[in-house]
């Protein structure tokens, strides 16, 4: 079991809550999400920068995940 | 008279370089304040721990980032208990001398403040702990080995029948370094927190447990130009008293799916538990709104989100790039103002010196402009 950083970039969506489910999905893909939160919007780009944490059960390296 | 309480949600994210709160505990005033004007407090560690130094508030939540998170999205809800039994868990990493000065202090806390801590657990290996930095500033760090913080967490659980779990990592020391320079002069990014952060949600994650952390480190050379905001960290040799005060009170997590609500009420509790529904408002850093109980609490339309400009940090995240409504101040003495005409059934925009014009939604203006011509 390994804890990891990660930065990805999720779409824009119309609601936070929606924002926030996108973001829980995005981080699934790289491990179980910790702790995470959107550090910048780019708003041309309809984009949000996320940064967090995944715990892996695997000591596996995961990817940057840009998303 | 028959009211509904005024609850309040106060963040300052960790690790993010809040000017206020970014520190040693030094939004700690802000919650006092808060506190005042509120008929229950949720806050989390980072704002009441400022290493020896801490402040009961009799009204206040302490809640870890994980768990307050999971309560913002409606998962989990707050059971206020009289006392918690606490125990401790120590990374095998730390010193001989830094273990004992660690368990001196949980002996102090146990009696001068009467808390009730029975067992520690060393790690059956050291964690070894890392830090870093994000691109956007904000710190964070590794643990090399998370499974045996967790054995040591489930040791205390199961043989000890802990309520909630104290942990103390060693981190590295970091003394010549520009960070932590800054940070002990008042400026820049807590290198240390976003670590910390990682640690603690790992437990209660887990465990569904209240815990926090307080890292190990050896003294630092004394420096005639510490700032007040971090001199609580440089006035004894552990951060562990106000870790082990905050949990010795802070309330259990209990996990809202119907079934075991149900079991739960009836096995354990007299009072329902507070619950995301009870929330009126979140006062958050207006550059930090891109967290998880933020994003959570910004879709029940009943929370009122105070965005405060005076607590800058790292983040680049106003409420208005996620689209999310909040009410814009300055600093946290007009938060404050803000949180008094909530509770008193004032619009806070009567206060001020322009009053908009009513909107009409309906076909009403025309009639009422015919009406006049």
């Amino acid at each position: 079991m390994t804890t990891h950083f990660i930065s990805a970039e999720v779409h824009l969506h119309d609601t936070a809550e929606e924002l926030h489910s996108a973001i829980e999905i995005e981080l699934q893909k790289h491990g179980e999400p910790l702790r995470w939160a959107v550090t910048d919007v780019d708003v041309d780009r309809q984009k949000a920068v996320v940064e967090g944490y995944v715990l892996l059960e695997s000591a596996l390296e995961p990817s940057q995940a840009i998303a | 008279m028959n009211r509904r309480p005024l609850t309040v949600v106060l963040i300052v994210p960790t690790g993010v370089g809040a000017s206020i709160g970014g520190f040693a505990g030094d939004a700690l005033p802000v919650a006092r304040a808060i506190a005042q004007v509120s008929d229950t407090l949720i806050t989390h560690p980072n704002v009441l721990n400022g290493a020896q130094l801490y402040w009961p508030i009799p009204n206040a939540l302490y809640v870890e980032g994980y768990g307050l998170d999971k309560f913002a999205q409606g998962c989990w809800g707050l059971q206020p208990v009289h006392q918690n039994r606490i125990g401790l868990i120590l990374d095998g990493g730390i010193e001989p001398d830094l273990q004992l000065r660690h368990l001196q202090a949980v002996d102090a806390a146990r009696a001068t403040l009467g808390l009730n801590i029975t067992d520690y657990v060393l790690t059956d290996v050291p964690l070894n702990v890392e830090l870093r930095m994000s691109e956007s500033g904000a710190s964070w760090g590794t643990i090399a080995h998370p499974d045996s913080l967790l054995r040591a967490a489930e040791k205390l659980i199961t043989q000890a029948k802990v309520e909630a779990i104290a942990v103390v990592a060693r981190f590295p020391d970091d003394a010549g370094s520009i960070a932590l320079a800054n940070y002990r002069h008042g400026k820049g990014v807590d290198p240390l927190a976003g670590a910390e952060a990682a640690i603690s949600h790992l437990i209660v994650k887990t465990f569904k447990i209240p815990c926090a952390h307080a890292p190990a480190l050896l003294p630092l050379p004394l420096d005639p130009h510490l700032s007040p905001r971090s001199a609580a960290e440089e006035i004894g040799y552990t951060f562990l008293p106000c870790v082990l005060a905050g949990l010795s009170k802070a309330p259990q997590f209990v996990t809202l799916g119907t079934q075991e609500r149900d079991t739960d009420k009836n096995r354990k509790h007299t009072q329902l538990p507070i619950t995301a529904d009870r929330v009126d408002a979140v006062v958050i850093p207006a550059t930090a709104c891109g967290g998880s109980a933020i994003l959570s609490l910004s879709g029940r339309s009943a929370v009122q989100i105070i965005a405060v400009a005076d607590n800058k940090t790292q983040m680049q995240v106003p409420p208005e790039k996620l689209g999310i409504k909040a009410l814009q101040v300055n600093s946290y003495l007009e938060a404050i103002g803000v949180l008094v005409a909530l509770r008193t059934g004032i619009t806070p925009v009567a206060l001020g010196a322009d009053i908009s014009p009513l909107r009409c939604l309906s076909d009403s203006t025309k009639q009422i402009s015919n009406l006049k011509s």
